[in-house]
């Protein structure tokens, strides 16, 4: 299945936030939702997606000051296709000076044999503000992940804020202190916003300042309850 | 190999490598690494991710040493963006100084004729480096110094294990031997890509490790540790 679905948000001249286009493309189906101030749309998935094959993606374009809220509504699960072939989701987000984009998804689930790339590119201009989420999952319950790469760029006037790629599924790596430490949920969340906090941390999560601005929570456990409270501890040291 | 690069990976180099576990003193505390046997699993996750970056930046930095290239500044941003960890960017930095300041002292004519004024246009435009970038701008060969670099990212660690724990001096040696090829493939790949854009660079995290690492640093503050790092 390939899709390309499109979001456009602006502020009109009365100072609301509106969605000024909507594309969606089955499985990508976006719901916007009333609100009195930010622009609200949920993310839905109208099929079982990303199958093995799958290749889909979602382009964001914000105008000044406008703001937008992207909500998922139900984690992703990655499952293998019929044929072995790679799955691939795409989200590029565009911020104009001034606009204001909170990203949450649900997790990602990596389910074994799964083989799943995930790429987020996020371009903010001037003094735009981004707050993206992201828990990824390795496998349902006892059970072993299959493969996933996540890329994650964002950039400010184009110069680099962060730029990083993980790779899961490799039973080496994933037990290895160096890299997930044999926990079986990642979760971070990324605030470009200009801030620059006192880096905090505990057991298995930290808050720490990225060089460009902005700052970077983490946190690792082996649930995804666990995983969002860490989380949530980090957020909460970051003021 | 040169001389030069040989004394850059040298424990004995004056670049303060010694005060850097790399991560192992944090791990070694919560016992996630406490005998000879886990410690292969830590020195090759930890070359996986870690010691990739910094053979990925070293080797860029002697593609752009060894073409005269001045690309410093963006070199340094792009490693910073693929640092989240302040910890880590600030024990990088720390290294790179020292590292830059021994290097700078060391009074040869290749050093003098070759590196030593690369060495001045690298601190002109960032007078703290990072470790990566100045190993390369000092070895000005991308395989030497992505070797070097990588090389460097697991040595530290499995000395300060010995420091640490107590472990066998002679079965950790072992253990870092038996990362020859994996430290030959790293660095050749490294190699591979050091003339590629800075922003193409691959950029591997290390999830874990950055947690260690800001956790250690804060241990680091309000308790006594015996690495910086």
């Amino acid at each position: 299945m390939r899709a390309r679905a499109h979001l456009r948000v602006e502020r009109d001249g009365a100072g609301r936030h509106v969605v000024r286009e909507l594309r969606s493309a089955a499985p990508l189906t976006l719901l916007p939702a009333r609100t009195n101030g930010t622009a609200l749309v949920h993310l839905v998935s109208s099929a079982a997606t990303p199958l093995g094959g799958d290749d889909l993606a979602l382009t964001v374009e914000v105008g000044p000051h406008a703001e937008l809220t992207l909500v998922g509504v139900a984690a992703t699960v990655a499952l293998p296709g019929p044929h072995g072939a790679p799955s691939r989701s795409s989200v590029r987000l565009t911020l104009a000076p001034g606009a204001s984009v909170a990203y949450l998804p649900e997790p990602t689930v990596v389910t074994g044999r799964a083989c799943h790339e995930s790429v987020l590119v996020a371009e903010l201009a001037g003094n735009a503000t981004l707050r993206a989420r992201e828990v990824l999952v390795l496998g349902r319950v006892g059970e072993r992940p299959g493969t996933l790469t996540t890329a994650v760029t964002a950039s400010r006037d184009a110069r680099p804020l962060v730029r990083q790629h993980l790779r899961v599924g490799d039973r080496e790596l994933d037990a290895s202190v160096a890299s997930l430490a044999g926990k079986r949920v990642l979760a971070t969340e990324l605030y470009l916003d200009g801030s620059t906090p006192a880096a905090a941390s505990g057991e298995w999560w930290s808050c720490t300042p990225l060089a460009a601005g902005g700052t970077l929570t983490t946190a690792l456990a082996d649930d995804a309850v666990t995983a969002v409270r860490r989380l949530g501890l980090a957020a909460a040291a970051r003021g | 190999m040169s001389v030069l690069a040989l004394m850059l990976a040298d424990s004995r180099f004056p670049g303060g490598g010694h005060a850097h576990s790399g991560g192992l003193e944090e791990a070694a505390a919560r016992g996630l690494v406490r005998t000879e046997a886990d410690l292969p699993a830590f020195l090759s996750g930890r070359l996986r991710t870690a010691g990739v970056l910094a053979a990925v930046f070293a080797a860029a930095a002697a593609h752009s040493a060894a073409g005269r290239v001045d690309n410093w500044s963006t070199l340094d941003e792009e490693l910073d963006a693929r640092t989240p960890s302040s910890a880590q960017r600030s024990a990088s930095r720390a290294q790179g100084r020292a590292t830059a300041r021994a290097a700078a002292a060391m009074a040869v004519p290749s050093v003098d004729n070759v590196c030593g004024s690369t060495l001045r246009v690298l601190l002109a435009a960032t007078p703290r480096p990072h470790h990566a970038i100045v190993l390369g701008a000092v070895i000005a060969s991308p395989p030497d110094a992505a070797l070097v670099a990588a090389y460097l990212s697991v040595s530290g660690p499995a000395s300060a294990s010995v420091r640490l724990l107590g472990l066998d001096p002679l079965r950790v040696n072992g253990s870092l031997a038996a990362l020859e090829p994996l430290l030959r493939s790293v660095a050749a790949d490294a190699a591979a890509s050091a003339a590629l854009d800075p922003a193409a660079l691959p950029a591997p995290g290390a999830p874990a490790l950055d947690l260690l690492a800001e956790e250690h640093d804060r241990h680091h503050r309000e308790e006594v540790r015996l690495f910086a790092s």
